[in-house]
């Protein structure tokens, strides 16, 4: 037992030792591994960010997989009928048991702002879209299943939108006036019957968004529309074709578990295509990124991968090749520990640890710098491109990967010289 | 046949019941160069080593000397023939055994002193203590500057070899030799790379701790000189280990 400690102490010590006395042949050996490992572990960072990236960015604009979108088309080329289209909506969502479904309105409002009215993107969608799109917030929360009951519209507006209110306390219910479709010949934006809304959420903008948008949920939208519609005359029971700028059409999208959502294609859309009769035609389709098979990020994992493999593989070739010349150059000193009582394998453990100790400490600090370099604003701005508003942090898995890495390529790197070691013949190293 | 003559000598120990370190019974070393036929380094070795005993092997170049020390030291194996060390059959220890059996019973003084460079005198000397355990491995550091202050380098403790005088690198490569306590001392060509002088103030250190601690001395050499110093002669002639007299006669009879 105290033989075990006191011969890895041993082992470490001499490791150490070997390291001190040649520090400039480490130092330069280690160099090449230090870069390796601080290449490899940036690779896998920048590609598990940028996948990380896209993928965040494809679930906000096409959901989470698996999401089905369902539309429906009259073959006489007129729109399907938006209260019947909803009705087998609902009525489909409740026999199949989905919870998780939106309808997806794209529609305009006119904001009065105090430096005068903007049209502004409306995407209305009902209360689980944000959870089917993981949209972030950054101030206030997403639309609770409560807000769907009040009269006054609720709004989440992007942070242009939120900047041009003066960044009011979300906490005091700053409300925006909504001036309705925009009506001609309405000079502010406060048309007649304009609604006042609460704004209850903040989501960050992307660097290249320059213009206010807002989330309002469909209902509030629909009932907007319907009676500003009513206010300004308009007989067209269609609350689209209404306003002149308020167009827009319903997309309906479910977010479903994706081992059954194939199932649930041709179910749904038999069921719609059903109720909606003859002269219409309806069609259920998927458009999240994971639909063309598993992973659609595996040729660039693969390509990445491989570039790091390669990388380390110079490095640990480099290492390999340093210590074994070195090794040659300490037969004497091997033969002179032997003949003093060192074993074999004390020998052996001895120059491996030295190896994996200096690799170790290499790695270490290649995977400091590659956090440096990954982390950094100007990497940011090279790999998010203005789309990635909130970076992901450095991933452990690279850290750690770029350590395990050093650890092996040190062991490997070690087992060779270690070989030569154990083999020296004592007495001739010692009379040569 | 050299074994009774071995015997003879070591009939003035007779009744003293010790203990034998090492023996040596017709021990046979050969090699195999490939495509060649085997070669014999050395034929029916006899050799018997007790405590405190001073031996010395004289003989040239290409005689053996660096196989015997190998088979001495635990190195290496012989052939065939019977090598024990404290009456157990060597051919029985493992590998390991052997190895750790060497560090703490044998110590090795080399004629090029073979110091680890850039390490300093105290680390030199606490070298073996690395492969020591319990309470030799841990106190490593005050042992191994005791040791240096026995052989008169208390004040070189931390002095790099390559800033050592000849005789300073061997006094330090003594003690480390001597630093666990080890009960035979393979000395091989000691003041070979010395000056006369301090050779032999070299070699009067290396009685001088043997005697203290006991250990059993062996020493290698082409020196009669230094061969002189030893109680028992050996000369050693193509593999053929051979009891002698005076030391100085079996160097001539060897040049002869």
């Amino acid at each position: 037992m105290t033989g075990a400690l006191t011969g890895f102490v041993g082992a470490v010590l001499e490791a150490w030792q070997e390291l001190r006395v040649h520090r400039t042949r480490v130092l330069l050996s280690l160099v090449g591994v230090a870069v390796a490992v601080c290449s490899l572990t940036t690779v896998v960072a920048l590609g598990a960010i940028v996948q990380q990236a896209n993928q965040e960015l494809s679930e906000r604009s096409s959901g989470r997989p698996a999401s089905l979108y369902l539309s429906a088309y009259r073959s006489d080329g007129a729109a399907v009928d938006t209260e019947k289209m909803d009705a087998v909506w609902s009525e489909t969502l409740a026999r199949y048991d989905i919870s998780y479904a939106s309808r997806v309105i794209q529609s305009t409002q006119l904001v009065p702002f105090a430096t005068g009215g903007v049209m502004v993107g409306v995407q209305a969608v009902d209360q689980p879209y944000g959870e089917m799109h993981r949209v972030r917030m950054s101030e206030g929360a997403w639309f609770t299943p409560a807000d769907t009951e009040q009269l006054a519209p609720r709004l989440i507006v992007n942070e242009v939108f939120y900047d041009r209110m003066g960044r009011p306390d979300l906490a005091t219910h700053p409300t925006v006036a909504l001036g309705g479709q925009s009506v001609a010949g309405s000079a502010s934006g406060e048309a007649a019957g304009g609604t006042t809304a609460v704004v209850v959420g903040v989501t960050p903008a992307a660097s290249w968004e320059t213009e206010p948008s807002m989330f309002m949920l469909a209902g509030q939208l629909l009932a907007l529309q319907s009676a500003t519609a009513g206010e300004a005359g308009a007989t067209t029971t269609d609350p689209f074709g209404g306003g002149g700028g308020g167009g827009g059409s319903v997309q309906y999208e479910m977010w479903v578990p994706p081992e059954i959502s194939d199932q649930l294609t041709g179910i749904v859309q038999r069921d719609v295509q059903a109720a909606l009769g003859d002269g219409a035609t309806a069609d259920v389709f998927r458009q999240d990124y994971a639909q063309y098979g598993d992973d659609p990020f595996l040729v660039t994992k693969l390509v990445v991968g491989g570039i790091a493999v390669l990388v380390l593989l110079l490095g640990a070739l480099g290492l390999v090749n340093i210590a074994l010349v070195t090794v040659k150059q300490r037969v004497r000193e091997i033969g002179i520990r032997r003949s003093f009582g060192a074993t074999a394998g004390r020998v052996f453990f001895a120059v491996m640890m030295e190896s994996v100790v200096a690799t170790i400490a290499a790695g270490a600090l290649g995977v400091v710098a590659a956090i440096l370099i990954v982390q950094s604003p100007w990497v940011h701005d090279l790999v998010g491109q203005g789309t990635v508003t909130d970076f992901p942090p450095f991933p452990v898995d690279a850290a750690l990967l770029g350590l395990l890495a050093a650890t092996v390529v040190g062991a490997l790197a070690g087992l060779l010289p270690a070989l030569v070691a154990v083999r020296v013949k004592v007495i001739d190293a010692i009379r040569y | 046949m050299h074994g009774p003559a071995r015997r003879q000598l070591g009939v003035r120990r007779a009744g003293a019941d010790v203990v034998s370190l090492l023996q040596l019974q017709d021990v046979t070393r050969t090699v195999l160069p490939p495509d060649q036929p085997a070669l014999t380094i050395l034929s029916g070795v006899d050799l018997t080593v007790e405590p405190g005993d001073r031996i010395s092997i004289v003989g040239r170049s290409g005689s053996g000397k660096s196989t015997l020390l190998n088979i001495l030291g635990l190195l290496d194996l012989p052939t065939s023939g019977t090598l024990t060390f404290a009456d157990r059959p060597v051919k029985s220890y493992s590998g390991g055994e052997r190895d750790r059996v060497r560090g703490a019973r044998i110590g090795f003084v080399f004629q090029q002193f073979n110091l680890l460079p850039g390490r300093t005198a105290l680390e030199n000397v606490a070298m073996p203590l690395l492969y020591a355990t319990g309470r030799q491995f841990w106190r490593r550091r005050s042992l191994a500057a005791e040791m240096l202050e026995a052989v008169g380098l208390g004040h070189r403790l931390e002095s790099l070899p390559d800033r050592l005088s000849g005789g300073e690198q061997q006094r330090v490569a003594i003690a480390r030799s001597l630093v666990r306590g080890p009960s035979l001392i393979l000395a091989d060509e000691p003041t070979g790379a010395l000056d006369l002088d301090t050779g032999q103030s070299v070699m009067e250190l290396i009685d001088e701790v043997a005697t203290r601690t006991g250990a059993a001395l062996v020493t290698i050499t082409h020196d009669p000189a230094i061969a002189r110093r030893a109680r028992d002669h050996f000369r050693l002639d193509r593999g053929v280990l051979t009891p002698v007299a005076d030391p100085a006669l079996s160097v001539s009879g060897v040049e002869s």
